[in-house]
Order: C-alpha cells, then structure tokens, then sequence
C-alpha cells in the first residue's frame, strides 16, 4: 500500500474508531463538482491565476470528501476533528484542517467562557459559519476567507467570554476573545508571492501550498515555528443572536522578520492586520455581510527589509427563498509593495453569484459563476504584461452528506 | 351593568405610553349575572396581527387571592428551539424538558428564580422539576446558544398565555383587578403592559391591546454555537 494511501485509511479509521462506542456526532460529505473554467493555473498549485480550477482542469473534479466528527469529552469538554481530501492539491491525500479541544462550562452569573486548545481557524470569517468552516451562500470564498483558509490557523489556545445580555432580558450579547498561538510564521508569504485569491480549498495543517520566488519553485509552509515567538489576537463582537453581528479583531503573528530556518531555508514572515465586520439577517430571509481586512507582511532578509501592505473587503447579500437561496458577493482586494522591484504587488475584484437548492437532508446542489479581475506585477513578469487579467469559473456541485448525530 | 379600564398607578407596573391607541375597551353586550364576569383579552402587534404566547396575569387590587394550584408543564425542544417559547406556572409547579431533537441539548438557568443545569441528553432523562420562586426564569443551551426560552412563574389567581388568535379570555369576580400582559420580545418601555379594570355586574367584556412597536426577532440558528 503507498504511504499516502496508508494515512487516509490511517485517519479514516482513527475518525471512525473514536466514534465507536461513544456518543458521539460524525458527518461525512461528498462534494462532486462539474467545473468550466478560463484560467491559468491557480496560485495554490504554483501558477497565477486567482482561482481555484484551471481551464485544463475544467469537467468533473472532486470539490471536498470531508469526515468530521465532534465527541463529548465528559460534560464540560468537546473534541473537534475535521478532515478533508481536496484531490490531489496536497503533499497528503487527506489531511486535517481542524483539530481541537473545547471547554465550554455552563454560563454563569451572564457570563459564559469558552475555550479551545489545538488547531482551528481564528475568529474573523463571517460567512463560513457551516460545517468544515464552510460558506452556506457560495462554493468559493470571499478573499478575506480563501486568505486566511490557504496559509492561517491559529495553532494554540482560545479563550472567549460573552456577557449574555440575552439571558437577563437584553437583546443582545457582547463577547470579547483572545488567543495566543506558534507554527503560523509563514503566513503572508502566500499574500506577498501570489496575491489574493477567491477559491474553497483550505490548506491541511503543516501542509504545504503555492510556491514561494525564494527559494525558487519552493512550496510554501505556512504553518512552521521558526523564532520562538507566540503571536496573538485579541477581538471584540456584539451579537443580537441570529440577527446582527458586529465584530472587530486585531492579529499579529510578532514573527521575527529577520529569523530564518536553517533547515528549510526561509524566513520568518511578520503578518498583523485588523478586521472589521458585520452581519445582518432579517426574518424574510435576507442576510446582508459587509467585511473589511487591512494589514501588512515583512521580511527583513539580510539588512533589507521588504514589506507588503495588504486590504481586502466584500459585501455579500442573500436572499433564501425556503429550500433555495441566492448570493451574490462582490470583493476587493490589494497587495502592495514597498520593494525596489514592486515585486507582489496586486490589485483586482470579484463578483460571485450562487445558487443553492437544498432538496433534501442529505442532498444540496449549488451552481456558482465567478468572474476575478486581477493585475499583478508577478503575473507580468510571465506574461509579458501588468495590464489586469480576467479569468471566469463557473461550477456546478452535488453534494451529498451522511451523518449521525448521537449526542 | 359596568365596566371600566384604566392605566394602572402602581409605580413598578405603570405603562402610559406603551399601548398605541391606548385601550380599546368594547363594552359589554348582555345583562349580567350579578356575581361575575367573563373577560377576553385580545393583544395584537402594532399591524393588528395577534400575538401568540403573551402571558397575562390577572391580581385583584386591595386584596390577596390564594395563589392557583400547582401545575406540570412541558418545555419541549424542536428544531433546536424551546417549545412553545414562553410557559406561564403558577409558583409550586413543576416543569419537564423533555428534548424531541436527535441532537443533544444541555439545559440551564442563572436566573434568579431558578438555577439549574441539565446535562447533555435527548430524550426524557430526567424528573420534571418544581418551580419555587416568582420570577422570569430565562432557558438557554450551552451547546446551540441561539436558542432561549421563558417560563414566567406567578402567583397571581388568574392567569394564562394567549393563544395563536392573540387571545386569553378567564371568568372573574366583580372586584378591581390589575391586569399585566408580558411578552419577553416586546419592546415597550415598561417590562410588561400593566392595566386596571374593574367588573362590577356585567358578565362579558372585551378588551384589546395593541402594541407600539413591533417584537423584536426571535433569535435563529446562526454562526454562533455549533453547527450540528
């Protein structure tokens, strides 16, 4: 058996094994996908192009095989892990995109603590609320979203508090969170070597994706540990539940710029940036999200230092008609440069519309058209051009989804 | 044959401006039967539609009437919502929550009439517990944390939630009464719309209440809590 295909059924059975004999929820999802697509080859492979599929991968191409499962862990504690195949986009077939352990005690006197040790997404993402920090609206994800699904995850410990203005009769919640994380030095480079993307894959734990310039061709890693410093965020959010959502939060990885492996030979990439949004969703079905994201990456290789201010923001609005919903999403996005050579520097927009229908429990069936617009100083470096390239997806996917739900 | 409603003066209980159009009192519409009188109390948002599940409590003034009989009531979970969303107890009753979900819930209370915590079930695990105290006792999950509920425990001798027409309707005693309608998404300035009536030989009477401001939502499965 190959060693790839060893760790699948390796995982798969360590899933299903820890399911045997507790109470505990599993959900398995087959995501099949009939693509078309006009692009070059994606920037999570090592190309250029800002989407997921390229025009030699248009026909049928597995969107997700994803097995995840949640288990009570005596009363107070939880265990997530969620795992996914994405074709062969990665170094392992299959790999896990989180992996934690919740505390969540009863709430008391309003408030209510929440804890997480291990590996899972930091609280900036106000669409993908779904199962596998998945968007219900769209197959792709916003900029902001597909950013931090290639090359960020918080790998350490989360603490939330939330003031339940709801339960004392208040209509609304007000929460503050904050994490302290390692092995995410890497983050940025991504940003910095291929610009923003719009595209669903998310990057498995200490997997590689894209390609970094230096060294040449080398995927990257964005999930390494290279000078010892912990990075933090720290965030704010009030919530009149299921209604409107207000939230802010401030990230910095406190990367040494200026340290590099000795065994991988890179750098440590400094990325901090801060986050604002808000969700709206009325009784009629609409949900309106509006998210802005702004920061900057560095590297100081030698005495240089080489830097790369980043914003990204969209608007999304849906409308869910009973078992259908329609999305559209419009994004903003731009990388600059404050190098010599204007190397990474990025500017370009999105318009994604989605239609969802949801037939049945098991079954949901989404067609998604995307159309990106991007201008790149290192496209033009290889295609002999700075002007802005259009590149146009439209996909449509079956997904089907097993699932038990015993606690 | 009289009757008469008006704003109450109890300071705690006082609502001037909460009801649009103040109160619509239709009068009575047969001779009565001298001893007592069947009032229904009809509440409606502020575009005339009913509102379901209010709680009304009826307390004559001047006087302390007994507290009802106990009760047992059933809080369900549906669709990852209590159900219904508000029950009214009188104090001593006893309450089961069973779970009607396949998923599991984890039930409590930090309100001061009532503390209590249900670990992780589905099903009906547990023996229905006795409501002691008056008060607001406000439900969450502390696993799908969208989801709330209400059970107002009272003491009052008259009491009752109104129905999918918005409508309550009781038999009382000549007498004065104060009569409180609470909803917990209303938003009126006063916690609850308090008014007084007095029946006095007349055996049937209408009353309407129409509401300033509309509910606010009820809370809905979101982003917050977990996803299944």
């Amino acid at each position: 058996m190959r060693p790839a295909t060893t760790r699948l059924a390796l995982a798969a059975s360590a899933l299903l094994a820890a399911t045997a004999g507790h109470c505990a929820n599993w959900e398995l999802d087959l995501d099949l996908r009939a693509v078309t697509s006009d692009a070059g080859r994606s920037v999570l492979d090592g190309g250029y192009s800002p989407t997921r599929f390229s025009e030699h991968q248009s026909g049928l191409q597995l969107g997700r095989l994803r097995l995840a499962l949640d288990m009570p862990v005596g009363e107070l504690w939880k265990l997530h892990l969620d795992a996914s195949a994405w074709g062969n986009a990665y170094e392992n077939p299959v790999g896990l995109t989180e992996a934690y352990l919740q505390f969540r005690p009863y709430p008391r006197d309003s408030f209510r603590l929440r804890m997480k040790a291990g590996a899972f997404y930091a609280p900036v993402s106000l669409e993908n609320g779904a199962g596998g920090w998945a968007s219900p609206y769209t197959l792709s994800y916003s900029a902001i979203d597909s950013w931090l699904a290639e090359e960020l995850r918080t790998v350490g410990l989360e603490t939330k508090v939330d003031w339940l203005g709801t339960r004392v009769g208040l209509p609304f919640d007000v929460g503050a969170v904050a994490g302290v994380y390692g092995w995410n030095e890497l983050a940025g480079a991504a940003l910095a070597n291929g610009g923003f993307i719009v595209d669903d894959r998310q990057t498995p734990l200490f997997d590689s994706v894209g390609k970094l310039k230096s060294p040449a061709g080398r995927r990257i890693e964005p999930f390494l540990q290279i000078d010892g410093r912990a990075g933090y965020y720290v965030g704010m959010d009030l919530q009149f539940p299921g209604r409107l959502m207000i939230t802010a939060l401030r990230y910095d990885n406190r990367a040494d710029p200026s340290a590099s492996d000795a065994v991988a030979h890179v750098l440590a990439w400094h990325t901090s940036f801060n986050s604002a949004g808000v969700r709206a969703e009325y009784g009629a079905g609409w949900t309106v999200i509006a998210q802005w994201l702004a920061g900057q990456t560095e590297i100081a290789p030698g005495s240089s230092v080489l830097e790369w201010p980043f914003n990204a923001r969209y608007a999304l609005l849906s409308k869910r008609f009973g078992r259908q919903m329609v999305s559209v999403r419009y994004d903003r996005f731009e990388v600059a440069s404050r190098n010599a050579e204007l190397d990474g520097q990025q500017s370009g927009h999105a318009w994604t519309a989605a239609y969802v229908f949801d037939p049945g429990k098991s079954w949901t069936v989404t067609v998604e058209w995307l159309r990106v617009t991007s201008s790149s100083y290192s496209w033009g470096e290889f295609l002999d051009s700075s002007d802005p390239v259009t590149d146009t997806q439209a996909q449509l996917s079956v997904r089907y989804t097993l699932g038990s739900t015993s606690y | 044959m009289r009757l008469s409603a008006r704003s109450s003066h109890a300071p705690a209980r006082t609502s001037t401006a909460a009801i649009a159009a103040a109160v619509l009192l239709c009068a009575l519409l047969r001779a009565a039967s001298a001893a007592a009188a069947s009032i229904a109390i009809t509440l409606q948002l502020p575009d005339g539609t009913p509102l379901a599940d209010a709680a009304v409590t009826v307390q004559p003034v001047g006087k302390k009437l007994p507290a009802p009989a106990p009760v047992h009531a059933v809080m369900d979970q549906m669709n990852r919502m209590f159900m219904p969303e508000v029950i009214v107890i009188p104090v001593g009753s006893t309450v089961s929550f069973p779970n009607s979900d396949s998923v599991s819930h984890q039930i409590y209370s930090f309100s001061p009439a009532k503390r209590f915590q249900l670990p992780l079930y589905r099903g009906k695990p547990y023996p229905p517990l006795l409501f002691d105290q008056t008060g607001v006792v406000i439900l969450g999950c502390n696993i799908h944390d969208w989801m709330i509920g209400y059970i107002d425990v009272i003491d009052a001798p008259f009491y009752g939630v109104t129905d999918s027409r918005g409508s309550w309707s009781t038999e009382l005693p000549n007498g004065r009464y104060e009569i409180k309608v609470w909803h917990p998404r209303m938003r009126e300035e006063s916690p609850a719309l308090v008014r007084e009536l007095t029946v006095d030989a007349t055996d049937r009477a209408a009353l309407i209440l129409r509401l300033t401001k509309p509910l606010r939502l009820q809370p809905m499965e979101g982003q917050s809590g977990d996803t299944y």
